[in-house]
């Protein structure tokens, strides 16, 4: 079984937000109004942050896109009571909107802020593509294109599109790509499997320094960066 | 020596309106749910920085009061004190009643309520890993044990409540220590993330079960024309003196840790930060400075009136210790890439807006309660019989509204005045 997993050239990106945009056309994830931005109400499963450090004029600016970690020992699926959120066989963490009773508890609990709860049920242009995608069942458990208020989402390293490939014996990483590392105008994204030596993603861990966010929660995520 | 009790007759005015002001408090509460349920928790003022909302603080504010309140009562069933036997029987009907209100805030705050059930389907469609569902067992657990308990209390067989009395009370202990582990356990969430978190929950729920029983207890017996001896108050008065210093122990030895560990940063926010006057003036001030200096002074701490405005304060300062918790403490920003400062709305430390929505909803819990609680003193004989004992003077504390509907409900007992 393969374990997917992400690597993030921090010198690539350029922080244009391809990424952040092309996750919310692909997944559907509604727009949010200016005011739900600023209360921090609006949906997110990709986000780019900034981070600045120093003084003038030593100053650095670093740019992170931030997809969910996929972790090994993700928290929120210790802490999901309703098994809403569970890793699959292949590292993907999922979130299973069916199951899910809107309780939160992973959203207090991820330390990488990569879930979003659906504070509203989006009207139709809130969304990016009001018209059902032709092949529905690809979709698997995400509705789209309409959601329910009071589930949480998350990024899924779109796995619709993973599963068909490997169905359709497609190479992943290659062929098909998550959405966020298709877009990339930079070609900073790499996806793959990260068991397989062969690997885009392992030769880049295995030839270049890397690193991985929040290494003191303890929970091994299978997004990792190269400085840049 | 045997109590009898007795229930309230409930016929007067002022018992009818109190319970129509109640219901329809509730009722806005209920309408405000409504809403929520059909436009989203828009209406609430939680967001993605601070999940959790004015439902949790009440949540794990009912479960203090409620599993203090079911451990007073082991005073007398338990370890014999006979002195507390007035009051036990109130105890244990509070305790049920704020645990219920402690499980409907739960389930109020769920995004879909209507999925609550896989809460319960333990080791099948839940997982038990998350202390969500752990504390499932436990609270409902809970519910079950002090209804068996309250039971057994009215069939009046000693041995039997004794017994189950230890079960209830160990379970408290444990519904308690479960209710901090949902917060201590939270690595993510620095200003949360504790072992004493447990500990420092149950020293919570001790010291406001202790106080809101007082009140309680006074208000109801001043309000019905009964009387308590001065000494229980005074002696229940110490009681709370112990627990607010257990308390603030924890409080410290917690705040301490966290300034020593490598991430203080969010614990200088919780103690110096934009909220911190709530923490000293409302957690500290009133939850522990003003009813100890109340407590410690020998000329007023055997009054009544004094010891139930140190317990008034007691239960207003915990239940600000619970909203700090809940909401400003989840509001500092997390560090998600160590070296320097997240910019814009990823690094902001997160705002929380009181909205109407919640505000009704929360009241109209409360009102919801107190409701259950004088329908429960009506139909359930709760109640000491009245005599004429006037020791205790009538007090007017922060439940004014309480006060004026009450005074008439007095005339209904004077048949049933054998000791």
């Amino acid at each position: 079984m393969a374990r997917w997993g992400m690597v993030i050239d921090l010198g690539k990106c350029t922080g244009c937000q391809s990424c952040s945009v092309a996750c919310k056309a692909e997944n559907n994830v509604p727009h949010g109004s200016p005011e739900e931005h600023e209360n921090r109400q609006a949906p997110f499963w990709h986000k780019v942050i900034s981070v600045s450090s120093g003084e003038y004029p030593t100053v650095k600016t670093d740019l992170i896109p931030m997809p969910c970690m996929h972790c090994d020992d993700a928290p929120c699926v210790t802490v999901c009571p309703a098994q809403a959120t569970y890793r699959r066989e292949d590292g993907i963490v999922i979130q299973d909107f069916r199951r899910c009773i809107g309780c939160k508890y992973c959203i207090v609990a991820c330390p990488y802020g990569a879930r979003s709860f659906n504070y509203k049920e989006p009207d139709d242009e809130d969304y990016h593509r009001p018209d059902p995608p032709p092949e529905r069942a690809d979709r698997g458990i995400w509705p789209f294109p309409h959601r329910v208020h009071g589930v949480v989402e998350k990024c899924t390293f779109c796995f619709h599109r993973i599963d068909k490939a490997v169905k359709e014996g497609k190479k992943v990483g290659e062929e098909v790509l998550p959405a966020c590392a298709e877009a990339c105008p930079a070609h900073a994204i790499s996806f793959g499997d990260l068991d397989d030596p062969e690997s885009r993603v392992a030769l880049l861990l295995a030839s270049r320094q890397w690193l991985r966010l929040r290494e003191e929660m303890g929970t091994s995520p299978k997004v990792f960066y190269l400085p840049g | 020596m045997t109590t009898d009790f007795t229930a309230l007759e409930g016929k007067s005015r002022g018992y009818r309106c109190l319970i129509a002001v109640l219901a329809i408090i509730a009722l806005a509460g209920f309408v405000s749910f409504i809403i929520s349920y059909l436009q989203g928790h828009q209406v609430f003022g939680s967001n993605n920085v601070i999940p959790w909302g004015m439902p949790i603080v009440l949540t794990i504010y009912l479960i203090g009061l409620s599993a203090g309140s079911l451990i007073l009562s082991s005073l007398t069933y338990v370890f014999g004190r006979e002195e507390y036997r007035p009051i036990a029987r109130m105890a244990v009907f509070l305790a049920i009643v704020l645990i219920f209100g402690a499980m409907l805030s739960i389930a109020i705050d769920l995004g879909r309520p209507e999925k609550f059930w896989r809460l319960f389907m333990f080791f099948y469609l839940n997982n038990m890993k998350s202390m969500f569902a752990i504390n499932g067992i436990l609270y409902g657990g809970y519910f079950i044990i002090s209804l068996v308990y309250l039971g057994i209390i009215f069939s009046g067989s000693r041995r039997a409540s004794r017994i189950t009395g230890i079960v209830a009370v160990g379970w408290a202990v444990l519904v308690h220590m479960g209710t901090g582990a949902i917060f201590g356990f939270i690595a993510a969430r620095e200003a949360w993330f504790s072992p004493v978190k447990p500990l420092e929950f149950l020293a919570a729920a001790l010291t406001s079960g202790v106080a809101l029983l007082i009140v309680a207890v006074t208000l109801t017996l001043a309000l019905s024309g009964r009387g308590l001896k001065k000494e229980v108050i005074a002696s229940l008065g110490r009681l709370l003196t112990y627990f607010i210093i257990i308390l603030l122990v924890l409080i410290i030895v917690d705040k301490l840790t966290h300034l020593y560990a490598p991430h203080r940063e969010a614990t200088l926010y919780m103690l110096a930060g934009q909220y911190s006057w709530i923490f000293w003036g409302f957690q500290i001030g009133l939850g522990v400075i003003i009813p100890l200096v109340i407590l410690f002074n020998p000329r007023i701490n055997k009054t009544v009136g004094w010891v139930v405005a140190a317990a008034a304060s007691v239960v207003i300062g915990v239940f600000f210790e619970r909203y700090y918790l809940v909401i400003p403490g989840a509001a500092y920003p997390m560090h998600y890439y160590s070296p320097g400062k997240i910019e814009g709305v990823w690094g902001a430390t997160g705002s929380f807006a009181l909205t109407p929505a919640e505000m009704i909803l929360s009241v109209g819990i409360i009102a919801f309660l107190v409701f259950i609680f004088i329908m429960g003193l009506k139909y359930l004989e709760l109640l000491p019989p009245a005599e004429p004992v006037n020791e205790i003077e009538k007090e007017g504390e922060e439940e004014a509204e309480k006060t004026e509907n009450t005074a008439g409900s007095s005339e209904g007992q004077q048949d049933n005045d054998e000791p």
